[in-house]
């Protein structure tokens, strides 16, 4: 059985398994819309870290991806007819745009040096905001558009589950991405990137390729987001969206894609309740300050986050017990 | 006191390479130490770490008996040691004359006297005064390195590779400036140019993989030829 | 003629107010190496500070010493618990000071309320002066000569004191100037506050310029603020103010011809630094 952070791959599979029969025990709509909510921004977040927790990339514009998803999704079916292959076009054209945005922005700005990086994926990301309140012909601007979505998706039982095992697939197709050959270079690239230049791999390309990857995956939770909603508006691009992944992927565990799940959910959960306690209290609609103090301790304290810190908890005990049985066995023997 | 500065199984790392695996020397008052040894084997990283900008792990330094291991390097350097890194450190855009000011702490009679002295020893200097620091030569920046960090009546200097790119007939003037300062002040020496640490060094230290490995006065090593070629791989 | 004129006095206005930002950025990062992504955060509580100042005391002056000593108590409060603790390590930096930037921006609404506040322009400041058939809007003339104001005082303090010159030689080499004996940690103190007074003076400012302020306005105009750091060049004070008059003209040369475009065009001119002179337009290193 492989070790898995913290909890071994069949608990992984139980826990998946259990997800899938919520739809048909428990019959709240907005429970359902929630979970659903909470796997499209785990898939958002998972590609947040593969950069910054697994290339050790900070990026401030990841939100350009997810607008771009959203809005390819959103004027795709409100201008052709909303059928599945129309949303599954949706997806393609999304993913090959942001493929062709995240090699054409890396390759300008991947050189830099982080600050510089963070900073340009700001500006960019602002660029593409503006571009989107302009734009008006095309995304009608700040007040956005709704549209239509393919008949299966309607019922959201089907759309959770789709969301769901996308989740599960994305999950395990990314772990097997860092676990593999090219895995183990963006992470040797996080540790000491002048070494890994040194030893011959070049830095630039393979960060361009986790850009890619990383892009990809959040064009495609943004498609679903916007299909969620049956709504597009600018605030898909905003600063607050990249804010989300970055919280969510830091408090729930760098490096670890477990983490990010774990911080979508927390995040989207406490979303939920905390803006239903806004209603009686309007202190609460401040309610991510709270988070953001968090993740201000965290990243002072706990740069390893929920899941990382208790990797690393566990570890340090197998650690602790495998030094006292070496003891214990040199004193035996 | 006659021991100026004693190092102790010092152990460095930088990152996680452990550059430093136990230096051990003593400096004494008045003397040239020379510190030999291939390139790469700890010699810079030893000095950094006396000064405090690359702190040891482990190991001692005791300055004039009191132990400045830890010690942060304004500290370090306000105690009365001087550091002529192997760039110089010349503040590129800032003048001659603002270089030497960063370095002057009291306006007072005494350092004015001092810095005559030196602008004596180093006319170049004068003659550049207003000049910016980048636009000096190597010879020059090495001389504007050298008095500044003689500046402040320091007990004790670390010199990296003074004579590193520099024609020989300013190897000359390095070496003469060194030996009149070495009058009034103990001197470290990081040197790769033999015939200029054989000429003005009194005790060698040699460093091979960041251990102290060999010791002795100057006059044997000029000798050994053994020796030499084991560990400075001159033949 | 007149156009022009009008469009190079916004345009230099604008500019003045994203040099007061991107100042204090350029010199933190020179110096410290830390990229302060909460800047933004100065600027908009030295907006908000100097509204609400001047609506309780209907003085413009106290209004603007009031957003100087918020934009210096939030630079030490920054600089000791948000930047020190993670000195060195540049990602947790970054990470942090955005942070930290959501928490000040979310703070303003908490304080404020969450909706945009009105401005008004000191009376002494509304209006324009007629010279010839030349019309110059007061309050955007007094903008740039504060700012140049500050420009020449920086400037000075720089060149001519002995902090200015540990400034300097720590911006160049860091490590040289404490092995010269000098604790260049306090020095930081004191540079980040100088460069949140000046964004915070900056937010007061343009406040009576745009008639409104808003919590998001110190990350929008920090955006415009990094592209003027990369255009001058990180460090270079004087770097600084020339990009940001270049950054300001452009933006307000391309807001009458075509207006959907000044931000493009502002990026446009980082983007062609940046692949042809990454160090900066101001910056001797090569």
């Amino acid at each position: 059985m492989k070790r898995l952070g913290c909890i071994s791959q069949i608990s992984l599979i139980i826990i998946a398994v259990c997800l899938m029969v919520i739809p048909f025990v428990y019959e709240s709509r907005s429970t359902l819309i929630l979970l659903t909510q909470i796997f499209i921004f785990a898939i958002f977040a998972m590609s947040y870290d593969i950069l910054l927790g697994y290339t050790g990339i900070v990026s401030f514009g990841h939100a350009m991806f997810f607008g771009i998803g959203a809005y390819t999704t959103g004027i795709l079916l409100q201008r052709q007819e909303p059928t599945m292959g129309i949303f599954i076009l949706s997806i393609i054209v999304g993913i090959i745009i942001s493929v062709i945005v995240s090699y054409i922005v890396g390759l300008m700005t991947l050189r830099l040096k982080s600050h510089f990086y963070a900073m340009l994926t700001l500006a960019f990301a602002s660029l593409f905001q503006v571009a989107s309140e302009k734009w008006r012909s095309l995304t009608s601007g700040n007040d956005g558009f709704t549209f239509r979505i393919p008949e299966i998706l309607i019922d959201r039982s089907t759309f959770y589950l789709i969301c769901l095992i996308l989740m599960v697939i994305l999950y395990f197709m990314l772990q097997r991405f860092t676990q593999s050959p090219m895995g183990s270079v963006l992470i040797a690239i996080r540790e000491n990137e002048q070494r890994a230049e040194s030893l011959g791999y070049k830095v630039l390309h393979y960060k361009i390729i986790a850009s890619i990857i990383a892009g990809a995956t959040a064009c495609l939770a943004g498609s679903l987001y916007a299909a969620s909603l049956r709504f597009v508006n600018t605030s898909v691009f905003t600063m607050d969206t990249t804010l989300d992944a970055l919280l969510m992927t830091i408090i729930g565990g760098v490096g670890t894609l477990l983490g990010p799940v774990i911080g979508a959910g927390l995040i989207e959960f406490a979303h939920h309740w905390l803006s239903g306690l806004a209603e009686k209290y309007p202190l609460f609609e401040r309610w991510i300050i709270f988070f953001g103090i968090i993740y201000i301790l965290a990243v002072m304290f706990f740069p390893k986050g929920i899941v990382g810190s208790i990797q690393g908890w566990k570890a340090g005990k197998k650690l602790k017990k495998a030094v006292k049985v070496k003891h214990e066995k040199k004193i035996a023997g | 006191m006659d021991t100026m500065l004693k190092v102790e199984n010092l152990q460095t790392y930088i990152g996680q390479y452990h550059i430093l695996q136990g230096i051990s020397f003593q400096v004494k008052k008045g003397e040239v130490t020379v510190l030999l040894g291939r390139n790469g084997a700890g010699k810079t990283t030893t000095l950094r770490s006396i000064m405090g900008l690359n702190p040891p792990s482990q190991g001692k330094i005791y300055y004039q008996n009191v132990s400045i291991e830890g010690l942060p390097t304004y500290k370090i350097a306000n105690l009365g040691i001087g550091y002529v890194p192997e760039d110089q450190g010349i503040f590129k855009d800032l003048t001659v004359e603002e270089n030497m000011k960063v370095a002057m702490k009291k306006q007072d009679a005494e350092t004015i006297d001092r810095l005559e002295w030196i602008l004596q020893l180093f006319p170049d200097l004068k003659k550049f005064w207003k000049k910016p620091g980048g636009l000096l030569s190597g010879g020059q920046k090495q001389m504007l390195s050298i008095a500044r960090a003689y500046l402040n009546n320091n007990q004790l200097l670390l010199i990296d590779e003074p004579s590193k790119g520099l024609a020989p007939i300013m190897v000359e003037k390095v070496m003469d400036s060194i030996l009149e300062m070495k009058k009034e002040t103990t001197i470290i020496l990081v040197e790769q140019n033999f015939m200029m640490a054989s000429t003005i060094g009194n005790q060698f230290y040699i460093i091979d993989d960041g251990r102290t490995v060999y010791s002795g006065r100057m006059s044997t090593l000029k000798e050994d030829e053994q020796l030499k070629r084991k560990y400075l791989g001159i033949a | 003629m007149e156009l022009m004129l009008n469009l190079i006095i916004n345009g230099l206005a604008t500019g003045m107010l994203v040099f007061l930002l991107a100042a204090g950025l350029t010199l933190i990062f020179g110096l410290m190496d830390v990229l302060n992504f909460a800047h933004g955060g100065f600027f908009a509580w030295g907006a908000f500070s100097a509204v609400w100042l001047y609506s309780l005391s209907g003085s413009f002056f106290v209004a603007i010493i009031g957003a100087i000593a918020t934009g210096i108590m939030l630079g030490i409060f920054t600089e000791k618990i948000i930047i020190k603790p993670v000195y060195g390590n540049h990602i947790q930096q970054i990470l942090i000071t955005l942070g930290f930037m959501l928490v000040l921006t979310e703070f303003i609404k908490v304080v404020w309320g969450p909706n945009q506040m009105a401005a008004k322009t000191p009376e002494f400041l509304t209006g324009s002066w007629e010279l010839g058939n030349v019309i110059l809007i007061k309050y955007r003339v007094f903008i740039i000569i504060i700012a140049l104001i500050v420009y020449s005082m920086v400037q000075i303090a720089l060149k001519k004191t002995k902090i200015g010159l540990i400034v300097r030689a720590g911006v160049m080499d860091k490590e040289m100037v404490q092995a010269l004996g000098i604790n260049i940690k306090k020095v930081f103190m004191f540079v980040f506050i100088v460069g949140s007074a000046m964004a915070a003076l900056g937010g007061a400012l343009i406040a009576p310029y745009s008639g409104v302020v808003y919590a998001e306005m110190g990350m929008e105009y920090a955006i415009l603020a990094f592209i003027v750091v990369v255009i001058g060049g990180m460090g270079s004070f004087s770097g600084s103010l020339f990009a940001a008059i270049l950054v300001g003209l452009s933006g307000s040369f391309m807001a009458y011809f075509i207006p959907d475009l000044s931000l493009a065009v502002n990026m446009l001119l980082m983007a062609i630094v940046l692949i042809f002179r990454p160090q900066g337009l101001f910056i001797s290193r090569g």
